[in-house]
């Protein structure tokens, strides 16, 4: 009987214990719900991402949403289609577009996927690829990936787009290919800055470490655009290459 | 040793029910006092809602007295040393429909604190003991209710009980099913063992009993030794109909 | 010790077996097979990042596909038992009531166990298909999501003893497992607070379990293994849980 008044009491301290180890442990290392800046649309979606302690499949989420986004063309307002890129082979990601374009919504659902996850290393570096490279909006690409850094300053791949981007704009195209370089070998680098530094190389005249990338997209990518896009480049290259002495 | 297997002592059991307008009241048993005889077969009389099960749950320890007290072999009804000497049927008893009845009756075995050769044994003697062993292939889904009231007497015997409380044991039978079962409760008896059991059948109570509780809304009516119902011109049913009108 | 070892492991096999034998199981079974398909579909639509997508979304849908069920049968467990009156052969026996939890607990842990083992050698089978390999953190993700539903069933086992029906457990129980997601932000909302708000909320946070902490498939970055000292918080809380369980089956009529 005596055991059985001390059990409510034993179960209350233990649940307190359990309380105070937790306490001891920190944090999760994610953004507060704060820096969530939530549209009318993602609200609830970030309500099930943190009431299921599931932010990096929401994360995942809003990044598939960004790329369809994205891979949407944009209908200008004069109802004519964008211009072609003016670069012969510069291909990208969307139909029959090189992703320039407005896109007004790109930066928001960028910062919404990193604000979910920002250790979504390939997202930062997709979405700030797409932002300085695509469609020339330099400020906003450095902001992506300066909120990412802010939560994984180890990112050193953040760091080499940053350069990358500070050399684009002072319009030193093969700086920019050095310094994508490091990464061009690493798992989370987009398939979207491979291409752009197989074109700068390309650009510059490095034909070889153009023709690496590309094979190694060909090789590599699940995205069958950029694998048929690699493959052309390939070709292209190969055929050139007969030409010169 | 005590000289009974059971006794009441001024019992009272009242069911609190918890509701929306605060909790209702119910006494099921008022200041009940009686005694079960160790060795013999005492049989509980009574209409519905007289208290009947409510006895019965009080001596196997699945109630608690409100007031008074309940002794099991000298013990607490809730001591494992009391527990261990008692053999309890429900009413309509469930098994696993999946199960074959050496299964079911080995889980029930280790919950009596049987394992090993000791368990093998005790199971293949209630099979035998209650006419299961011919069905030993089947799965209790196959089973009549006949046959699973057998499978539930086995489960009561599987300890070798000192005490067997049966809570209508042969409600719903065949003619034949409850010849068996007469004859193995007598067997049962005639070991020695005390058999408590409930029945709305007063000539099954007749047969097997040499004393009767008579329970009318809670209290005790009436206790009737074999003798007297022999005596009396009406027989049990006379007295029963007398006590409870 | 050996009649109560015995006792221990046969109520955690009849648990665990009748989770196993229980329709139920082969209906959750398929639907995370369905589930996990699903997240295929998904993952393609990721493209370069279908690995990751395929890992995270298969990840999530196990763990609520094991919580649906875990939920279900800790909350039904002592009432299902109660209403075919099998509770009545179980404790008219010598069982003591803390190793009949005990054994309850065990076995549905058991259950939660196979479920998510099972799964995941489906999910795992899956990647391969799609030609990738075990994700990294895999081992820890599944241990957290183990821990986590360690949490919540002995949790649901507890409520199940005062609740009122089964929907209403499952109802306490779901709000306590988003609650226990929700903690991290409401540490930080409670460190900004000031005040009353800040002290209720401090208070509330000692009351919640963090199951962030535990949440190894969700962990941001590299953190995702576990680290030993979070085994502490769970067990306190499974312990928690089973000693006020225990108090309030003591006291239970049937």
């Amino acid at each position: 009987m005596r055991a059985g008044r001390l059990l409510p009491l034993a179960a209350l301290l233990a649940w307190l214990a359990g309380g105070l180890a937790a306490a001891s442990l920190g944090g999760s290392g994610y953004p507060p719900p704060s820096a969530l800046r939530s549209t009318a649309a993602s609200a609830s979606w970030d309500m099930g991402a943190l009431a299921f302690g599931a932010r990096r499949l929401f994360a995942d989420l809003w990044f598939v949403r960004l790329m369809q986004y994205y891979g949407t063309p944009e209908i200008p307002e004069d109802g004519h289609d964008e211009a072609s890129c003016a670069e012969p082979g510069h291909h990208h990601h969307h139909y029959g577009l090189n992703g320039e374009g407005r896109y007004p919504l790109f930066l928001p659902i960028s910062l919404h996927v990193l604000q979910l996850d920002p250790y979504f290393g390939a997202a930062a570096l997709y979405s700030a690829g797409s932002l300085a490279f695509n469609m020339n909006r330099p400020a906003d690409a450095e902001a992506v990936l300066r909120f990412a850094l802010a939560y994984d300053q180890r990112a050193w791949k953040h760091l080499n787009l940053l350069a990358a981007i500070g050399y684009s704009r002072s319009g030193d195209p093969a700086a920019v290919a050095a310094a994508l370089a490091p990464m061009l070998k690493d798992p989370d680098c987009p398939v979207m800055l491979k291409q752009q530094a197989a074109f700068l190389n390309k650009r510059i005249g490095n034909y070889a470490a153009a023709a690496a990338i590309y094979a190694d997209i060909a090789a590599t990518s699940r995205d069958q655009a950029y694998v048929a896009n690699a493959r052309r480049e390939l070709q292209k290259l190969a055929s050139a290459a007969g030409g010169r002495p | 040793m005590s000289q009974h297997a059971v006794s009441f002592s001024g019992v009272e059991k009242t069911y609190r029910r918890p509701g929306l307008t605060g909790a209702s009241y119910h006494t099921a048993l008022k200041d009940l006092s009686f005694e079960i005889p160790a060795g013999e077969v005492t049989g509980l009389l009574g209409l519905n809602g007289a208290g009947k099960t409510t006895i019965m749950k009080l001596i196997t320890g699945l109630l608690f007295p409100t007031a008074g007290k309940v002794k099991v072999f000298g013990h607490s009804p809730s001591d494992a040393a009391a527990k261990a000497r008692v053999g309890f049927l429900p009413e309509l008893p469930y098994f696993p429909p999946q199960l074959k009845p050496a299964a079911a009756l080995r889980y029930y075995g280790s919950l009596s604190g049987l394992y090993g050769p000791a368990l093998d044994a005790a199971v293949e003697a209630a099979m035998r003991r209650t006419g299961l062993e011919p069905h030993a292939g089947k799965r209790v889904s196959e089973f009549s209710k006949g046959m699973l009231q057998r499978l539930g007497l086995a489960q009561a015997l599987l300890h070798a009980p000192d005490l067997l409380v049966l809570d209508e044991p042969v409600s719903g039978l065949d003619p034949l099913a409850i010849h068996d079962i007469r004859g193995l409760l007598a067997s049962l008896n005639a070991e020695g063992r005390a058999v408590f059991l409930s029945s709305h059948s007063i000539s099954e109570v007749e047969k097997l009993c040499s004393r009767v509780l008579i329970m009318v809304q809670g209290r005790l009516a009436a206790v009737v030794k074999r003798q007297e119902w022999e005596a009396a011109p009406g027989g049990l049913e006379g007295i029963f109909v007398e006590a409870v009108r | 010790m050996m009649r109560r070892l015995s006792l221990l492991r046969a109520v955690a096999l009849d648990s665990f077996l009748s989770g196993t034998r229980d329709k139920l199981f082969t209906l959750f079974s398929v639907f995370a097979f369905t589930a996990v398909y699903a997240s295929v579909l998904a993952g393609v639509m990721a493209v370069d990042q279908e690995a990751r997508v395929l890992s995270d979304m298969g990840l999530a849908l196990m763990e609520l596909t094991a919580l649906a069920y875990a939920l279900f049968s800790a909350s039904t467990a002592l009432l299902r038992e109660a209403e075919t009156k099998t509770i009545y052969l179980v404790f008219s026996r010598p069982v003591p009531r803390g190793l009949y939890l005990a054994g309850k607990l065990g076995g549905s842990l058991l259950t939660s166990a196979l479920m998510l083992a099972v799964m995941a050698a489906m999910h795992l089978l899956l990647l391969r298909l799609r030609g990738f390999g075990v994700p990294d953190c895999y081992g820890w993700a599944l241990a957290g999501s183990f821990l986590k539903l360690a949490v919540i069933t002995s949790f649901a086992l507890f409520v199940s003893l005062f609740s009122t029906s089964a929907v209403s457990t499952l109802v306490i129980s779901g709000i306590m497992w988003t609650l226990g997601h929700f903690a991290p932000e409401a540490r930080f909302l409670a460190e900004k607070a000031e005040g009353l708000r800040a002290a209720a909320l401090k208070t509330a946070l000692f009351l919640v379990p963090n199951l962030q902490l535990l949440n190894a498939r969700d962990a941001s970055g590299s953190a995702c293994a576990l680290p030993a000292a979070a085994l502490v918080p769970a067990v306190c809380w499974v312990l928690a849980c089973y000693l006020g369980a225990l108090w309030l089956l003591r006291r239970k009529e049937f």
